[in-house]
């Protein structure tokens, strides 16, 4: 207090050193600390909420996918039925009654009795594409192959199923020979109808011979260079689409689709009514001959499917909405047009069977948002924006699921194009 | 000032505990996950091709970690499943960006396979979308009066190409493209792997209450 005498009271105080008192901190800042303390639990409560029920749904989905790969072991008999109603009985009916003119029945058919499960293991396993009399009626058969769609134990299972209730069978055929005729049927082509089947099963009826099919018919050099290594500007089809047309998450699948479909599709993406960047340059760079080549390739090209469902889809719930519709929301079933287990129906309607999940969702999306607008009523557009993400990505997974759909045969596809032959050729001359 | 000690004490408490959950804990938590089974080391070309991807500076423009379906719809876009840590494995560093001023990279080997589109696409992104923003690469290619063997020609259209000769991809352009093609994860992804489900709760209540709504009409 000396020091502070002595200084001109005038002036500023120059020898006080500050010091901390204690003072309350205020009380805001505890409510602020409090606040987010709480705000911290709550959010870890929450965060640790969410992994268990991500977990709890990953785990239903593994047990959907094994349910769908695997349903031999509890129940056989019962899941024989249940392979056979989702993946035969869309065509052959629920009785295996078939339908008349198109697909033959099961029920008392002569074939089935004769050849027994292991003969519908072996047709199950690389379908048919060729005439085939049952009954006494010729059916101009195109079966898929299911070899890529279902496993060992479900062609077992389905197989036995069908000889024991449609024909009063005994015997069954095992997972094992199912195995072994797996590994027979590896990289053949499908039964040319009955009349292979029935040089390799002896006792079935008399069959219709195969009628030869025009094999160079597509085998044009010019296209087989665009499908795999491109031309001039355009890249190879093959190097997008895959060497068998299978695709890749948003790349379709194109084995298989109907022609006239293929060739509206290029003409679209060149005229800009069907917008994809990659594919409108592609399509520009394409003369019309060109694009009837290509068409014609991959509507008779058979691959195996390349999809599986990846976009963690209710599988059952797609089950659904492809095989009845949902009223509810004004969906139609998938299948009413883009025919029985979305085979496709030609011209218009495309196969969605194998398709990819991505593409199907993503082109479900593009409908829903206008940015697709080339089908030929508007009829996708609705469709598209009545289904919800989680409906989108449920009907693309169960689509993914199914067996690739059988190629329009090529003798078919002779056919039709002999008849158009003359028109084309006025329009190569312009 | 007078109090140096209680100071110096909580400050270095609040850093440990900051690193403590932001550092420690994260890092055991990888450090028990190996490489997701699936998925392949990179090649030679590849990782001289990522080298090539991390000194353009891709990075800043795309990223490389797809979002789980309750987050968004990257797998809609064919952009590949929610990757997991394990994923990740052979990335140092990785390149997760945090930037979609481009689509996510992390299944471009899957969705865009072909290399000729890719070496189109790098040498200029407008011949493809002429809306594209991306920056052209003619600097990694060639031009020349003739291909000479085992050059990779690319694919240009008339308003693109050189007047004479033809654009030739350089070794730096073959090897990004060998790295883009890699990457691909569609294999399954392990059950225990480590990966972001912070949005399944939302995603669930949003879920349930649209089946509200919907069963309410």
């Amino acid at each position: 207090m000396t020091d502070k005498n002595k200084q001109d009271p005038r002036l500023p105080d120059e020898t006080f050193e500050p010091y901390e008192a204690n003072r309350r901190i205020p009380l805001p800042v505890y409510w602020i600390a409090i606040a987010l303390a709480i705000w911290g639990v709550v959010m870890l409560v929450q965060t640790s909420h969410s992994t268990l029920l991500a977990d709890k749904e990953r785990a239903a989905l593994d047990k959907q996918d094994v349910a769908a790969n695997a349903p031999v072991g509890a129940e056989p008999a019962a899941s024989g039925k249940t392979v056979f109603n989702a993946n035969c009985a869309t065509c052959h009916g629920e009785f295996g009654t078939g339908s008349v003119g198109a697909v033959p029945p099961l029920a008392n058919s002569d074939i089935v009795k004769a050849g027994g499960a292991k003969l519908i293991a072996q047709i199950a396993m690389r379908g048919i594409d060729g005439p085939i009399t049952v009954n006494g009626t010729t059916y101009d058969g195109h079966m898929p192959n299911f070899a890529s769609a279902l496993d060992d134990k479900e062609i077992a299972a389905a197989a036995s199923y069908v000889a024991r209730t449609f024909t009063g069978a005994k015997d069954g055929v095992s997972a094992e020979a199912v195995a072994e005729i797996r590994k027979a049927s590896a990289g053949q082509d499908p039964w040319a109808g009955g009349a292979e089947l029935a040089a390799a099963t002896p006792g079935l009826p008399a069959q219709p011979s195969a009628p030869q099919a025009a094999a160079d018919m597509v085998q044009n050099a010019d296209v087989a260079t665009l499908v795999s290594q491109g031309a001039g500007s355009v890249w190879s089809c093959a190097s997008c689409h895959g060497d068998q047309g299978e695709g890749t998450q948003t790349v379709p699948r194109l084995a298989g689709l109907p022609a006239a479909y293929i060739a509206k599709q290029l003409h679209d993406f060149q005229q800009g009514t069907r917008e994809n960047d990659s594919m409108a340059y592609v399509a520009k760079a394409l003369t019309d001959a060109q694009i009837t080549a290509l068409a014609d390739h991959y509507a008779v090209m058979r691959a195996p499917s390349g999809a599986r469902p990846s976009l963690d889809g209710d599988l059952a719930r797609g089950e659904q909405i492809a095989r009845e519709g949902d009223w509810s929301i004004g969906v139609p079933a998938c299948f009413t047009c883009h025919g029985p287990s979305g085979f496709g129906v030609a011209p218009d309607f495309p196969a969605l069977a194998a398709q990819q999940p991505a593409y199907v969702a993503h082109q479900l999306a593009m409908w829903a948002g206008g940015s697709r607008h080339n089908s030929p009523l508007g009829l996708m557009a609705g469709i598209g924006k009545a289904l919800n993400d989680a409906d989108r990505r449920a009907v693309a997974d169960y689509l993914a699921s199914l067996p690739p759909v059988p190629a329009t045969p090529k003798v078919e596809l002779t056919a039709m194009r002999s008849d158009a032959q003359p028109a084309k050729e006025t329009t190569n001359d312009q | 000032m007078n109090r140096y000690l209680p100071l110096a004490i909580t400050t270095l408490a609040i850093l440990a505990i900051a690193t403590l959950f932001l550092v420690i804990a994260p890092g055991m938590q990888i450090r028990g996950q190996g490489a997701a089974p699936g998925l392949q080391p990179y090649t030679e070309a590849e990782a001289r091709g990522r080298e090539v991807y991390i000194s353009m500076g891709c990075v800043y423009c795309h990223s490389q970690q797809p979002r789980a379906t309750a987050q968004a719809p990257d797998a809609e876009r064919g952009w590949g499943r929610a990757s997991v840590a394990g994923d990740y494995a052979y990335d140092a560093p990785h390149l997760l960006g945090t930037m979609r001023s481009g689509p996510d990279l992390m299944d471009i080997g899957d969705r865009l396979p072909s290399q000729g589109w890719q070496l189109t696409h790098l040498y200029q992104p407008r011949a493809i979308s002429s809306w594209s923003i991306m920056p052209a690469y003619p600097f990694l290619f060639e031009h020349k009066d003739k291909a000479a063997q085992g050059d990779v020609v690319v694919k240009l259209p008339p308003a693109y190409a050189p007047e004479t000769g033809v654009i030739v991809a350089n070794q730096e352009a073959l090897d990004l493209v060998a790295y883009l093609r890699g990457m691909r994860h569609d294999y399954a992804p392990p059950a225990d792997g480590l990966r972001d489900d912070g949005y399944a709760l939302m995603a669930a209540q949003a879920k349930s209450k649209t089946e509200a709504a919907k069963s309410a009409q």
